[in-house]
């Protein structure tokens, strides 16, 4: 059974006539560390967004873990950690960065269960991870919009998903975090076999951790590298202009 | 007669109290799940619904809940997908509710109009809430109170961002609908004490007063109600003592209150 399964895929925002994504085809295995690549407007958000379920399909369907995502979407959701792009909160927002993470995972625990001293360990020890958890009793909104970013990231670690997706996570962090961030998901992904989608506008981080990469442009996926192509590095600067750092 | 004035006093301060708890608690739903807009078109819904039902000689309680429930099921939707703008949901629904409910006013058989039935659901009347309505009021106030406890892990989630929690997994509906749901009830029990013109403030007040002072909404949904509470019982005493009408009174108390807490905000305060 594959992770994630795309077959003929379009979805329309409300109000268009043309869809924003279309005729998708993907196949995703379980454990897979993918790029999504494509510059602005080319769909990776649209693309995620359908994944998920937050944004119905006006055609094809969209299996996630072997789960109709039409039918079973609210279910599956408490497997998937998604980070949306851009998320910012007000500065005068009545939420704590650990209250925060922790939400990740209150789909998960489910109606009706109190949040366990084990759920606010797992949120703290994330946010240890990402180095955080200096900010946990602050106001989410008066952090900045790096720090937010890191947040979250943890809220969907934190929720120890099945699923990642990642809508260019990494936009507002400085240069070392990033690096350390990318090496980060990398290692946890690997040891615990979540199958990520990662949206980078400028991957360069991320590249030397992926298996393969989607190049999306107009709503259509027109490239799908992997394994040793990814080697091929012309080929794969061909398709991302801007990369600067060398892949492997 | 001799025991009459006590009985009146404490039974419309019990009111005052109870529907300020009801009022304060779900004025932090509407303000964080934005809901403002929605609470707006519902309090006048309810107000032209009111005046219907004194037009037609019916019980405008009733047919209150009936037009606060009718817009919420009817704008729901609407906004729900963000086809419309809630601002200009509210632009629109605003006047037409007041014409609505002057139109049905004009119902009333000759005689009647503008007498004290009128003026009640216009400014509400502090003899209007009976025995009866405190204790639908206690089991309202009880029932919503489990409510918030036994699901605030979504409701939080909900007030954070109801789009996060649907990537969550958590279904958002159910307790949308049951918010609105609550609005409408609490809205025609408002209507009572206050009068339709000046129900939003209720719905509104509370928690945006309470949200001046503190970053943990935990808190904010603890201090709501008591703040609603105690507005609505000064306002109350303010009216006894200067014989102005209750609404009126109450609105004055929980707009002082507001402007209070605005100066008052450790938010705004820069340095120590
Ligand atoms: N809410 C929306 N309503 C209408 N069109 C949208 C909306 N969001 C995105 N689009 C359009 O869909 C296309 C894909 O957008 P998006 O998936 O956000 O691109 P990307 O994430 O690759 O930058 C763009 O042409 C954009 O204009
Ligand atoms: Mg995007």
């Amino acid at each position: 059974m594959s992770a994630i399964l795309l077959k003929d895929v379009s979805t329309t925002y409300q109000g268009e006539k043309k869809p924003a994504i279309h005729d998708i085809n993907l196949t995703v295995e379980t454990g897979e560390f993918l790029c999504v690549v494509g510059p602005n407007g080319a769909g990776k958000t649209t693309l995620l967004e359908t994944i998920c379920g937050c944004l119905k399909p006006v055609k094809g369907e969209v299996k996630v873990l072997g789960f109709n995502m039409a039918s079973d979407g609210v279910k599956v959701r408490r497997k998937i950690g998604y980070t949306p792009q851009d998320f910012m909160v007000k500065p005068d927002e009545p939420y704590k960065a650990l209250d925060v993470v922790l939400m990740g995972r209150f789909g998960k625990i489910g109606l009706l269960r109190g949040v366990s001293r084990e759920d606010v360990e797992k949120a703290l020890k994330v946010m240890e991870m990402l180095e955080i958890r200096g900010l946990a009793g602050k106001p989410v909104g008066k952090l900045s919009g790096g720090q937010q970013q890191k947040v979250m990231i943890a809220r969907a670690l934190a929720k120890e998903p099945e699923i990642l997706l990642l809508d260019e996570p990494l936009s507002n962090l400085d240069y070392d975090s990033r690096t350390k961030i990318s090496e980060l998901l990398g290692e946890i992904c690997r040891r615990q076999r979540i199958t990520t989608l990662v949206v980078a506008h400028n991957p360069e981080h991320l590249l030397q951790l992926c298996q393969r990469i989607i190049v999306v442009s107009e709503g259509k996926i027109i490239a799908d590298i992997s394994g040793g192509e990814l080697e091929r590095e012309e080929a794969v600067r061909a398709l991302i202009p801007g990369l600067k750092v060398g892949l492997r | 007669m001799i025991g009459e004035i006590p009985t009146l006093v404490f039974r419309s301060a019990a009111g005052a109290v109870l529907i300020g708890l009801l009022a304060g608690l779900i004025s932090v739903f509407i303000i964080r799940i934005k809901l403002s807009s929605m609470g707006f078109c519902m309090s006048h819904a309810a107000f032209a619904g009111a005046a219907l039902g004194v037009g037609l000689s019916m019980n405008p309680f009733t047919m209150a809940l009936a037009f606060s429930l009718a817009t919420a099921s009817l704008i729901g939707p609407a906004s729900d997908k963000a086809k419309i703008h809630p601002d200009l949901i509210t632009s629109i629904a605003f006047p037409l509710n007041m014409a609505l409910a002057f139109i049905f006013l004009t119902l009333t058989p000759g005689v009647v109009r503008f007498t004290s039935e009128v003026t009640s659901i216009l400014w509400g009347s502090v003899l209007s809430v009976g025995f009866q309505d405190l204790v639908y009021l206690a089991v309202l106030l009880a029932a919503s109170a489990v409510m918030v406890v036994l699901f605030w892990k979504e409701l939080f989630a909900i007030m954070f961002s109801r789009r996060m929690a649907e990537a969550d997994g958590i279904n958002t509906k159910p307790f949308i609908y049951a918010i609105l749901f609550a609005i409408g009830i609490i809205v025609t029990f408002s209507l009572k004490l206050v009068g339709g013109l000046l129900v939003f403030a209720l719905l509104f007040n509370p928690a945006a007063t309470a949200l001046q002072f503190s970053y943990d909404i935990r808190k904010v949904a603890m201090v709501s109600p008591l703040i609603g509470a105690a507005s609505c019982l000064s306002g109350l005493f303010l009216s006894f003592a200067l014989n102005w009408p209750a609404g009126a009174c109450i609105v004055l108390a929980s707009t002082l209150g507001f402007a209070l807490s605005v100066a008052l905000s450790p938010k705004r305060r820069i340095g120590k």
